[in-house]
């Protein structure tokens, strides 16, 4: 994999993560692979970071998780957005574009 | 699956197993054989048991699962170590119990209320001018009819009486009271009614008494038709109208009547007619205060009453001043020293809960050390310095939870043997001593909040381990190692065990100059019968005959050197005090009165039979009678008091009636009330000039018989009163120096509750230093080996062992002697004739200290001397 992986800023991950359920349920690995595609390659998830924000998320209720057969082979943990998770997400959203647009503004000025 | 965590577990399992089996896939998608597939998989995947260790940490069940793991892990750890697991639970349980057992007597004796209904408004009558608080009847009923804030006044006395029932006499401890007591008390009776104003109104008015629920099962095997029953009490028939419910023991804390009878009846009982004199202080007073009435109203009363009294009956009352105090204990008689006793006596206790929890602390911390490369190594494996501290709390809790447990048993096993305890005294006396069950909570709480505090102490070592440095270097990082805190612990552990055993020794030392007091009365090789003539109908002539002719048989039995008999015994019965005016008295009001004296009634012959020597002058005499001239024998104390000098044959002096007695005899001082008095004045009147009913017989048997002899005596003279008359209640016949038990009894509690904290010290110290001494050889031992190796010399060898220990104990011991000194101070509180000063107990403190010192060094030393190296060696 590329060297372009840049380190998330804390409190980003699970922002990320609940976009990237949002589209469809979803298992780990899928949602670390889909970060990585869609940052082109520079967001790169660890298993280590990952794993434990889900756990939080699921804790917290805005995941819940089912165990599904995955395309490929062996059994899935899938996790999907609950109505709080979809809640959350639009408020998070919210916050991180007022909080970029106001670093941008800063950094044009 | 039967467990939530459980099934997490392998839910995490297999979500991390996916992720790395998608990994592997994606490797084989660009070309890698399925082996170089699963090796990259693996390394980019990286240490899967950290991820599943943060991923518990989030869960919501982590801390339930995580915990039953810790304590699945401190009973593994603890089955692997008992030795450390005992010590430190003994440790834990021996601090608590002692602190359970000290607080279960306070709260028995001191802290728990009378068992009386509203009994907050339930107080003892007192006088501000002496501790004593006992009064004439005459002052009760004015303080009864006086005021307007006390609902009930009532007076009582304990008297030994003659209860007739079923064909047989037996002695039984009664209280006679007066008409408003069960008014003040406020119970309810068990069976039929209690005693109430209409049984009390004049002597004679009623024949009525109430049983007590232990006599009444005791007496009358509980039977239930005993209302309207006529028994005889003092040969005069009375009729059982009532049992007082089960739990009621009077108005004292200590004390277990039989039977109530109404005081009107005093007289008729044969108690000597004093109801009506305001000079016979016989009774004392308890009080119920009206609902919504405050202390300092009352004591305004109590002020106001006194004031007129004292106008009123300048001769007797002129002292007179009142107040209330806490009610059980005899007011502050019994209370006040009863009180400091057990607060001196508490502060031992926390002195030795705190060197339990010091030498708790330094057990951890040794604990800790030696578990360095474990812990290491599970930080390295992905856990957090949280979760290793969670476990040694977890380890901690069920230590004191177990050491909790063992305090429960001890403490309870302890206050049932205290409660069951009968006083060698023939008094009504007992405990009413129960274990709370509500105190077990505050012991599980104490134990846990002792434990993990202390199971704390070693923290700051958990958080700064650095899982590097301590596996590489294992446990050999320790030669010259600062002082770190179990050190500190251990000596503060030793400093407050020192005090401790310096109370012990303190107490014991009084113990034996108590012992050895000169008490005036030699009370071995002699008997003492007691009994109450008038509880068999006796009185005056009757009586004097009845005396004089056991006194008769008595002195012609084998063996009998002196024989005689007086109305009460110094020590065993105190004789009351009377006020002594000197011969040019003409004003006998109290404040002019010279002192107050003991006053004994005597016969012939009863100093020879006491083994008081007699300085000057004769002894009383059967040819003093009521037509001759009053005379007495004085003691010493009394002639100095009064002459200035010990020359005081044919001197007079005068008694509160205005009555001149002439001295006769001089006998030597000796102890009348207490053994801790100071010298006090004594004077005895001959029997034949003051005729009384009460009879204390007292045999002594030639001096080199044995004490079988002695018991044998007791037995004769009993058969020798029965044969006289079979219907005399006796209510003592043994030997004088068991019945001399009580006086001994504060001085020997105290040595026992000291000696047993002082032991409770010694003990823990012993483990604490041998704890900490085998440690600090076990951790040495590689270096100690190389030392062997090298030619080191045994003392070599031991001061680079133990050298640091012996600075330790040394140090804390003399700390501990410092403070033991120090508090010499509230010792005296406690013990009698307490002196820390004393060399013999400092000594004594050492030598105990060096002893134990050794001894629990012994063990440590004796493994450092026979290192093999070459063994030790090889094997690391």
């Amino acid at each position: 994999m590329t060297d372009k992986k840049t380190d998330l800023i804390q409190g980003t991950l699970d922002l990320l993560i609940l976009k990237t359920v949002a589209h469809e349920p979803i298992h780990g690995y899928g949602i670390a692979q889909r970060i990585l595609l869609t940052s082109k390659d520079i967001l790169q998830v660890q298993q280590g970071s990952l794993y434990p924000a889900l756990h939080r998320l699921q804790r917290k209720g805005l995941l819940t998780s089912e165990w599904r057969e995955s395309g490929s082979g062996p059994m899935a943990k899938y996790y999907s957005l609950t109505a709080a998770g979809r809640k959350s997400l639009q408020e998070e959203k919210a916050q991180w574009q007022r909080y970029a647009g106001a670093v941008a503004l800063v950094l044009e000025s | 699956m039967p467990f939530p965590w459980s099934r997490m577990e392998t839910d995490l399992k297999r979500e991390l197993a996916h992720h790395l089996y998608e990994l592997t896939a994606e490797f084989e998608r660009r070309g890698y054989s399925h082996e170089e597939a699963v090796r990259m998989a693996k390394r980019e995947f990286g240490g899967a048991e950290q991820v599943k260790e943060r991923c518990r940490d989030e869960r919501r069940w982590a801390w339930m699962s995580g915990l039953r793991q810790d304590f699945t892990f401190a009973l593994r750890q603890m089955r692997r170590s008992p030795g450390f697991a005992a010590t430190a639970v003994l440790t834990l349980a021996l601090g608590i119990a002692a602190n359970v057992i000290v607080f279960g007597v306070l709260q028995g004796l001191v802290l728990r209320p009378l068992d009386l209904p509203h009994a907050d408004r339930v107080m003892t009558l007192a006088r501000a001018d002496q501790t004593y608080p006992i009064f004439t009847w005459p002052e009760v009923r004015d303080v009864r009819d006086g005021n307007t804030v006390l609902s009930a006044v009532a007076a009582w006395t304990m008297d030994s009486f003659g209860l007739e029932a079923n064909g047989a006499t037996r002695p039984v401890w009664g209280w006679q009271v007066s008409g408003q007591y069960f008014e003040v008390t406020g119970i309810q009776p068990f069976l039929g009614r209690l005693l109430d104003r209409a049984d009390d109104a004049h002597p004679g008015a009623s024949e009525a008494a109430v049983l007590s629920w232990p006599a009444w099962k005791s007496e009358f095997n509980g039977d239930p038709g005993i209302v309207g029953k006529t028994v005889r009490i003092n040969k005069r028939p009375y009729t059982i109208v009532g049992v007082t419910p089960e739990g009621f023991y009077g108005t004292e804390k200590f004390m277990q009547p039989s039977i109530f009878v109404p005081m009107a009846n005093e007289a008729s009982l044969g108690g000597g007619d004093w109801l009506e004199s305001r000079q016979s202080h016989k009774v004392w007073s308890i009080v119920r205060i009206q609902d919504g009435v405050t202390m300092p109203q009352v004591q305004t009363e109590l002020n106001t009453i006194a004031a007129r009294l004292a106008r009123q009956y300048p001769k007797e009352e002129e002292k007179l001043s009142l107040k209330l105090t806490r009610p059980g204990l005899m007011g502050d008689f019994l209370g006040a020293p009863a009180r400091a006793f057990l607060a001196g006596v508490l502060v031992l206790a926390g002195i030795v809960l705190l060197a339990a929890c010091a030498n708790l602390g330094s057990l951890f911390t040794a604990r800790t050390a030696d578990r360095t490369r474990e812990i290491a190594i599970r930080m390295a494996i992905g856990s957090s310095r949280w979760r290793i501290v969670r476990q040694i709390l977890v380890e901690a809790f069920l230590i004191s939870i177990l050491g909790g447990a063992c305090a429960c048993g001890l403490a309870w096993t302890a206050l049932t043997g205290l409660g069951n305890w009968h006083l060698p005294t023939e008094y009504p006396m007992s405990f009413h001593i129960l274990p709370q069950p509500s105190l077990i909570p505050v012991v599980f709480l104490v134990s846990v909040l002792a434990g993990v505090l202390f199971g704390l102490v070693p923290l700051r070592q958990i958080l700064k381990t650095d899982p590097n440095d301590a596996i590489k270097s294992g446990s050999q990082s320790c030669a010259g190692r600062r002082w770190a805190v179990r050190d500190l612990l251990l000596a503060a552990q030793i400093a407050l065990c020192c005090v401790t055993v310096t109370a012990a020794f303190v107490s014991l030392r009084g113990l034996s100059r108590a012992m050895t007091v000169d008490t005036g009365i030699q009370p071995k090789h002699a008997v003492l019968a007691k009994f109450e003539l008038s509880t068999a109908g006796y009185s005056g002539t009757a009586a004097d005959r009845f005396q004089r002719r056991l006194l008769e048989e008595v002195s012609h039995l084998p063996g009998v050197v002196a024989a005689g008999y007086a109305n009460n015994t110094p020590l065993v019965n105190p004789a009351p005090g009377s006020p002594v005016f000197s011969q040019q008295t003409t004003d006998f009001r109290s404040s002019n009165q010279a002192f107050g004296a003991y006053v004994f009634v005597i016969s012939p012959g009863y100093f020879a039979a006491a083994g008081t020597p007699l300085l000057a002058g004769r002894d009383a005499s059967f040819t003093d009678t009521e037509k001759t001239p009053a005379v007495a024998v004085v003691n010493r104390q009394f002639a100095r008091r009064l002459f200035h000098s010990d020359d005081a044959v044919g001197r007079y002096f005068k008694n509160s009636s205005g009555l001149s007695i002439r001295i006769v005899g001089v006998v030597a001082d000796g102890k009348y009330l207490s053994l801790s008095e100071d010298p006090e004045p004594a004077a005895f009147r001959p029997i034949s000039q003051e005729a009384t009913a009460k009879t204390s017989l007292i045999v002594r048997i030639r001096p080199d018989s044995s004490d079988a002899a002695t018991n044998d005596m007791a037995a004769t003279i009993r058969k020798i009163i029965r044969d006289l008359d079979s219907s005399i209640p006796i209510r003592e016949s043994s030997p004088l120096n068991t019945q001399l038990g009580l006086t001994f009894f504060p001085s020997q509690v105290a040595t026992g509750a000291l000696g047993l904290f002082g032991a409770f010290g010694l003990l823990l110290s012993i483990a604490g230093t041998f704890g900490l001494a085998s440690y600090t050889v076990g951790k040495r031992l590689r270096e100690l080996s190389i030392r062997v190796a090298l030619g080191g010399q045994a003392r070599q060898i031991l001061s680079a062992a133990l050298g640091r220990m012996v600075i330790l104990l040394g140090s804390g011991s003399l700390v501990g002697m410092l403070l033991g000194v120090a508090a010499s101070r509230l010792l005296s509180a406690v013990v009698y004739q307490a002196s820390a000063q004393d060399p013999f107990v400092l000594l004594s403190v050492a030598i105990t200290m060096v002893l134990t010192g050794s001894l629990s060094v012994a063990g440590p030393v004796r493994r450092a001397l026979h290192l093999d190296p070459a063994k030790l060696l090889r094997e690391q």
